[in-house]
């Protein structure tokens, strides 16, 4: 019962890194396409909220899995 | 003069406020804030220095239907209960004082009667948002059909504030993700799904408002509905890449037939998740965020508490903010992935491979 409040603490914390790091890359990348090509950003932007939608869709998948174990 | 006016006033709110919470702590464990009554759904609305309104409870259980003005009714009416044989009313939560209004009602033997229609507060705002789209965007349909706003200029504040929104959604997200032979069929759909969730968060940003999209069941509708859209509307070639994908060896289609049959299911859930998690952890993050101050009283006494309760209130306040983004964030992303999802579904993709 207890590890399970540590899994799911681990959980959240370990399903938030692998968050972080995607959607930093893909703000990353966003950033430096719209740096090179202005007239592009609009296009980018709406690119780089699509794919930081799937990762966060990703992640919250790995959160709701921790809640469930912090619940059970 | 003006601006210090406005900054002495500005800090006696926020020192008012944290006082009221932590005053509120003092007074024993009952009178606590109750963070999961706050964030999931219960049986009464609630206003809060005002009133408290308790929601009609609907039961239906083998052909029966067992009809109450409100919890408290049905408690006080216990003989009925077991008229009926088997239903009991068994409070949610055990902590502390429980109110009437979170009783979740159980037959004797422990199991959920069949069907509990009760109406609940995310009931009511998802009916409030619902009613609100319908007022707001029937007048504006009205208004262009008549042909103000197509062959002469937007008339009033209102409309004027609809129209950039309107053609927003045509034309970045249906035009831009479904192409321009088949957008207008499924413009209508994205409009209606965009204003219905905005005006659903919205109402989580309101005191007293509960935001319904904060209900997994809500998201899980919505979410059906352009499941059932994107499947309606698929092409022919849509078919063909879920069960045979063209342009690969035989053996690779045989692999990519079962990922792509759960890619199909995937979509949906992801959407559902999505908007379900981001606003009801919202709501978990301010609720939080304010139970910081009861921890520090428990843990260094009351005055640590209420000397750095403004630190926590003024982070609530930044919280509120970003809620205030990511709802309208949310509600966007839903429309531009449904958007996408039946664009990628109705596509015809002819000779060309986009993928």
């Amino acid at each position: 019962m207890e590890l399970a409040y540590l899994a799911a603490g681990f959980g959240a914390g370990i399903t938030t890194i692998g968050a972080a790091v995607g959607i930093g890359m893909i703000g990353k990348s966003a950033m430096e396409g719209s740096a090179r090509q202005p007239e592009a950003s609009g296009d980018i932007r709406t690119s780089m909220l699509i794919s930081a939608a799937f990762i966060e869709g990703v992640a919250l998948f790995g959160q709701v899995v921790c809640i469930i174990l912090a619940l059970s | 003069m003006m601006k210090q006016l406005l900054r002495v006033l500005l800090i006696n709110l926020v020192l008012v406020t944290g006082v009221a919470v932590v005053s509120n702590a003092e007074s024993g464990g009952e009178n606590r804030i109750d963070l999961i009554g706050k964030v999931v759904d219960h049986y009464y609305l609630d206003f809060k220095p005002l009133a408290t309104v308790e929601l009609p409870r609907l039961i239906y259980d083998n052909g029966r239907v067992h009809v109450y003005r409100s919890t408290t009714s049905l408690l006080n009416k216990s003989e009925r209960f077991t008229d009926a044989g088997y239903i009991d009313a068994e409070p949610v939560i055990q902590n502390g004082k429980i109110k009437p209004a979170t009783y979740q009602v159980v037959r004797t033997d422990g199991t959920s009667p069949q069907f509990d229609f009760s109406i609940t507060s995310h009931l009511v705002f998802f009916w409030v948002a619902a009613l609100l789209t319908f007022l707001i965007f029937i007048p504006l349909s009205l208004k262009y059909r008549k042909g103000i706003g197509r062959s002469s200029e937007p008339r009033g504040a209102f409309q004027n504030i609809f129209e950039t929104l309107v053609v927003f959604i045509r034309d970045e997200i249906a035009l831009q993700n479904i192409g321009p032979q088949k957008y207008l069929t499924f413009t209508p759909y994205l409009l209606t799904v965009f204003f219905f969730i905005l005006f659903m968060n919205f109402f989580g940003l309101m005191p007293w408002g509960v935001s319904s999209t904060a209900d997994i069941t809500v998201t899980a509708v919505l979410a059906l509905f352009t499941f059932a859209t994107t499947q309606i509307f698929a092409t022919r070639d849509h078919w063909k890449h879920v069960f045979w994908f063209p342009g690969v060896p035989v053996p690779i289609k045989f692999i990519l037939m079962p990922v792509e049959l759960i890619g199909l299911f995937t979509k949906p859930f992801a959407l559902c998740i999505r908007l379900f998690a981001n606003m009801a952890s919202g709501k978990i993050l301010i609720m939080a965020i304010l139970g910081t101050i009861f921890i520090f009283s428990d843990l260094f006494g009351p005055g640590v508490a209420y000397g750095t309760s403004w630190v926590w209130v003024f982070l609530t306040l930044f919280v509120y903010l970003i809620k205030a983004l990511v709802s309208f964030i949310q509600a966007y992303v839903f429309t531009i992935l449904s958007a996408l999802f039946i664009g990628l579904a109705v596509a015809d993709h002819g000779e060309e491979h986009a993928h």
